[in-house]
C-alpha cells in the first residue's frame, strides 16, 4: 500500500495522480490521505515506471476539475480510479454513465455545478457606506468547495460594486479591478441589516399566491439549510400558517 | 399619497398572477461603468411557498384598467385597492433589488390606462430609463400590450430581453364572454408584429437586438369551460405561427375579489400541471397535440397520470421498444425516460448492449418504464404489457391527487429551464 497526502485541490491530485501513473500504481494500492492532518509521503520520492506521455481528453479534466471541489474525501481516489481506467481500459469510458465509477464522479460534479448555480443565486448583499464609498457584504454557506468557482460570476456582473463575500469555505473580494481570495471567516463580520431589505421582504410577501400552497415544491428548489442565510425566509412559516387559515 | 412600499405590495400583488418568470435565453455584457448581465442561463433567486421562483421583480406600473375581463383581479369592476408607480420609482426599487442579489430584472406590466398605446408608452419609458439612465445590463421582460403601435413595440423589443402578449383565452367565444374588449385577431396582430422584429434583427448582424429571448404569451386555464384539447391545439398553433419561446398556463386563481359570476372553488393546479406536461412534450418529444389529446375522456388530460403514459396505455401496439435498437424518436415515447437518458442511451449503446441495471443506474423511472420495453437481459414485466390490469399497477394510491404537494412538477417544467 502507498499512503499519499494530498491537499484540498484540484492542483495538488493532479502532481500525485500524475507521479502515481507515472510509476505504474493501480488505484487499489493507494490511500488517500488528508494533507492537513498528516504528511506521512512524498508522492515524488516514487520510482519512474513509465515514460509513457499520458493525454487525457478536455472532458476528463473539466470533470475532474468540479468534482476536485466536492466535500467528500471519496473524491480523490475516485478520480484517480476513474483516470486509471481511462487510460488502461477505455478511453471512451466517460461515455458509459452507467458505469459506476463515470456515474459516481458525474454525480459529483452534477452536485458541484449545483452548488455553484445556487450560489449565484442566493447570495444576499448587504450595503453599507464607509468614508463615503459603497461597500457590499454577503455571508453564503456553499455546501461544496465553490468559492473560487462561484465568485467571477459577482465580478461580470456587478463589477462596478466593492464587495465581499464571506463564507466557512473561504472568501472573496472584489476591488472593481481584482478579484482576490482569502481564508473562511465567522459570520460575525457581515453587517446584520439593509436599507432595501424590507422592501424586499414585502415584495416575497406580496408575490406569493396563498391559493397555491405547493410546499414541497418549495423545499426542493429552496433547501432548508439555506434558509438561515436568505433573509426573506423569516416570513415563510407565518405565510404558510396564514394560508392554511384561509387569510 | 401611498408610500412607496404600499405601492410595491399593492402592485406586486396584482402582479402574481402572470405565471412567467423566466430569465434564460439571452446573453448580454456589461457596459462599462454599468450594474448587470445577462449570461444565457436563467437565475431563480427564491421562491415562495407556492412552489413558484422569484427570478424577476414582477410588478404592474399601474393596476387601475379600463377593460373588464372577468378572470382578472384588476378588472375596471374589481374593488381592489389602486395605485400607480411613477416609472424612476420602479427604476429604483429594480436597481436597488438588483444590486442586492436579489433579482435577475424586471418583469414590468399594466393595467390598461387611457389606451394600448399610452400604456405601452410608459412600459418602455421604464425600460428605457434603465438601459439608458442607469447603464442597466440585467433582464428586462415586458408586457406587449395588445393592440399597440408597431412603432411601440420596436422600441420595446429594443430595450427588452422578452416581449409578451397574453392570449388569456384559447378561444373568440371564451373572450366575447369573459373579456369582452379583448379579440384574439388583435392579440396575435401584436404577436405578429413582435415576430418581424426578431426575425429582422436575426437577417440582419448589424440591427441593433430585438427581445433576444424571445416571446412567449400565458392562457388562464379553468375559467371557461374550454377543453384541454382546444387548449393545446391553440398552444401548438402560437408555436408553430409565432415560434414563440413558451406558452404558460396559469390555473384560474379564485381571488378574493373575483368576479362572483365565475365559480371555482379552487385553482386547478393538477390540470395546470398536466397541460405543463403535455406542452413539455410538444416541444420537446416530438409529440404533436393531437396525439396526446385523441383519445382522453370529454377531451380532458388524464389528471391521474402524465400525458406520455396515458399516451402509451392508449398506444400498446407501439411497444415494447428495444432500448438496444430503437432510434432516439422511439425512445422518446417510453414512459419514465427523459431525453437526457435517451442521449445516454444512445452513447452507452455503441460499447456494451444496455441491460436493466444499465437504466437503473441512470435512474430511468423503471416502475413506469419497464412494462414498455425490453433489453439485452430477462425484462418479465414487460409480458405484463397487454393486461387489462396494467393501468391498475401503474396507478398512483388514490390519495395523491388532493395532495397537491405530491404532484410538485420539476420545476424545470415550470420555468422552461433545462
Amino acid at each position: 500500500m502507498i499512503q499519499v497526502a494530498v491537499e484540498n485541490s484540484f492542483k495538488s491530485w493532479r502532481k500525485i495522480a500524475r507521479d502515481l501513473l507515472t510509476a505504474e500504481i493501480e488505484p487499489n494500492e493507494v490511500v488517500w490521505l488528508n494533507a492537513s492532518q498528516q504528511s506521512l509521503f512524498e508522492p515524488s520520492k516514487l520510482e519512474t515506471r513509465s515514460s509513457r506521455i499520458y493525454s487525457i481528453t478536455p472532458d476528463f479534466i473539466e470533470l475532474a476539475h468540479a468534482a476536485a471541489c466536492h466535500n467528500s474525501d471519496e473524491k480523490w481516489p475516485l478520480l484517480y480510479r476513474l483516470l486509471f481506467r481511462l487510460i488502461h481500459e477505455n478511453r471512451n469510458l466517460l461515455e458509459i454513465e452507467s458505469d459506476i465509477d463515470v456515474r459516481d464522479a458525474r454525480l459529483m460534479a452534477k452536485s458541484v455545478s449545483k452548488d455553484i448555480h445556487k450560489f449565484h443565486a442566493f447570495v444576499r448583499f448587504r450595503r453599507v457606506e464607509c468614508d463615503g464609498q459603497e461597500l457590499f457584504f454577503a455571508w453564503h454557506e456553499p455546501h461544496h468547495f465553490t468559492v473560487e468557482l462561484a465568485t467571477p460570476f459577482f465580478a461580470r456582473r456587478f463589477g462596478s460594486m466593492r464587495f465581499s463575500i464571506l463564507s466557512p469555505k473561504g472568501c472573496a473580494h472584489w476591488d472593481l479591478k481584482k478579484l482576490t481570495f482569502s481564508p473562511a471567516v465567522e459570520k460575525l463580520s457581515v453587517p446584520d441589516s439593509d436599507d432595501t431589505e424590507d422592501f424586499w421582504l414585502a415584495y416575497y410577501k406580496a408575490i406569493f399566491n396563498p391559493f397555491r400552497l405547493k410546499i414541497k415544491a418549495m423545499k426542493k428548489e429552496l433547501p432548508v439549510r439555506h434558509w438561515r442565510t436568505l433573509p426573506e425566509a423569516v416570513l415563510i412559516h407565518s405565510l404558510i400558517r396564514d394560508a392554511r387559515n384561509g387569510q | 399619497m401611498m408610500d412607496l412600499k404600499r405601492k410595491l405590495i399593492v402592485l406586486a400583488d396584482a402582479a402574481k398572477y402572470d405565471a412567467s418568470c423566466a430569465s434564460s435565453g439571452s446573453t448580454r455584457k456589461r457596459a462599462k461603468n454599468g450594474i448587470g448581465n445577462t449570461e444565457g442561463m436563467g437565475i431563480c433567486h427564491s421562491y415562495t411557498p407556492d412552489g413558484r421562483c422569484i427570478s424577476l421583480l414582477k410588478l404592474l406600473l399601474t393596476n387601475v384598467c379600463i377593460w373588464d375581463c372577468s378572470y382578472c383581479i384588476n378588472r375596471r369592476s374589481s374593488d381592489v385597492q389602486r395605485a400607480r408607480f411613477k416609472p424612476e420609482e420602479v427604476v429604483r426599487l429594480t436597481m436597488n433589488f438588483y444590486k442586492r442579489n436579489y433579482i435577475e430584472g424586471l418583469f414590468l406590466s399594466s393595467g390598461i390606462i387611457q389606451s394600448a398605446d399610452y400604456t405601452m408608452e410608459q412600459l418602455v419609458l421604464v425600460a428605457k430609463k434603465l438601459r439608458e439612465e442607469e447603464n442597466f445590463g440585467g433582464y428586462i421582460h415586458l408586457k406587449a400590450v395588445p393592440g399597440a403601435n408597431p412603432e411601440l413595440l420596436k422600441q420595446a423589443g429594443k430595450y427588452a430581453d422578452r416581449l409578451s402578449a397574453n392570449i388569456e383565452m384559447p378561444v373568440q367565444e371564451d373572450l366575447d364572454r369573459l373579456a369582452p374588449e379583448k379579440t384574439i385577431a388583435e392579440i396575435e396582430n401584436t404577436m405578429s408584429d413582435i415576430k418581424l422584429g426578431i426575425d429582422e434583427a436575426k437577417s440582419d448582424k448589424a440591427a441593433p437586438a430585438f427581445a433576444r429571448a424571445g416571446q412567449s404569451t400565458q392562457l388562464v386555464v379553468g375559467a371557461s369551460e374550454s377543453s384541454d384539447t382546444v387548449i393545446l391545439s391553440k398552444a401548438e398553433s402560437l408555436y408553430n405561427k409565432f415560434l414563440l419561446r413558451r406558452v404558460y398556463y396559469s390555473a384560474f386563481s379564485p381571488a378574493v375579489h373575483t368576479d362572483p359570476g365565475l365559480n371555482v372553488a379552487k385553482p386547478p393546479l393538477v390540470r395546470e400541471h398536466r397541460l405543463y406536461e403535455a406542452d413539455w412534450l410538444i416541444r420537446n418529444y416530438g409529440f404533436t397535440a393531437k396525439e396526446i389529446t385523441d383519445g382522453t375522456k370529454d377531451n380532458n388530460l388524464d389528471l391521474t397520470k402524465d400525458p406520455k403514459l396515458a399516451w402509451a396505455l392508449r398506444h400498446r401496439e407501439f411497444f415494447p421498444i428495444d432500448v438496444n435498437t430503437a432510434d432516439k424518436n422511439l425512445l422518446f415515447r417510453i414512459p419514465g425516460i427523459g431525453t437526457k437518458n435517451v442521449a445516454r442511451i444512445l452513447r452507452i449503446r455503441t460499447y456494451h448492449r444496455i441491460q436493466l441495471i444499465d437504466l437503473s443506474r441512470l435512474k430511468v423511472i423503471l416502475s413506469r418504464a419497464k412494462w414498455f420495453i425490453t433489453t439485452a437481459d430477462h425484462n418479465p414485466d414487460v409480458f405484463r404489457l397487454d393486461r387489462q390490469d396494467l393501468e391498475f399497477r401503474l396507478k398512483p394510491p388514490s390519495t395523491q391527487l388532493s395532495l397537491f404537494d405530491n404532484y410538485a412538477p420539476k420545476v424545470s417544467v415550470i420555468t422552461g429551464e433545462l
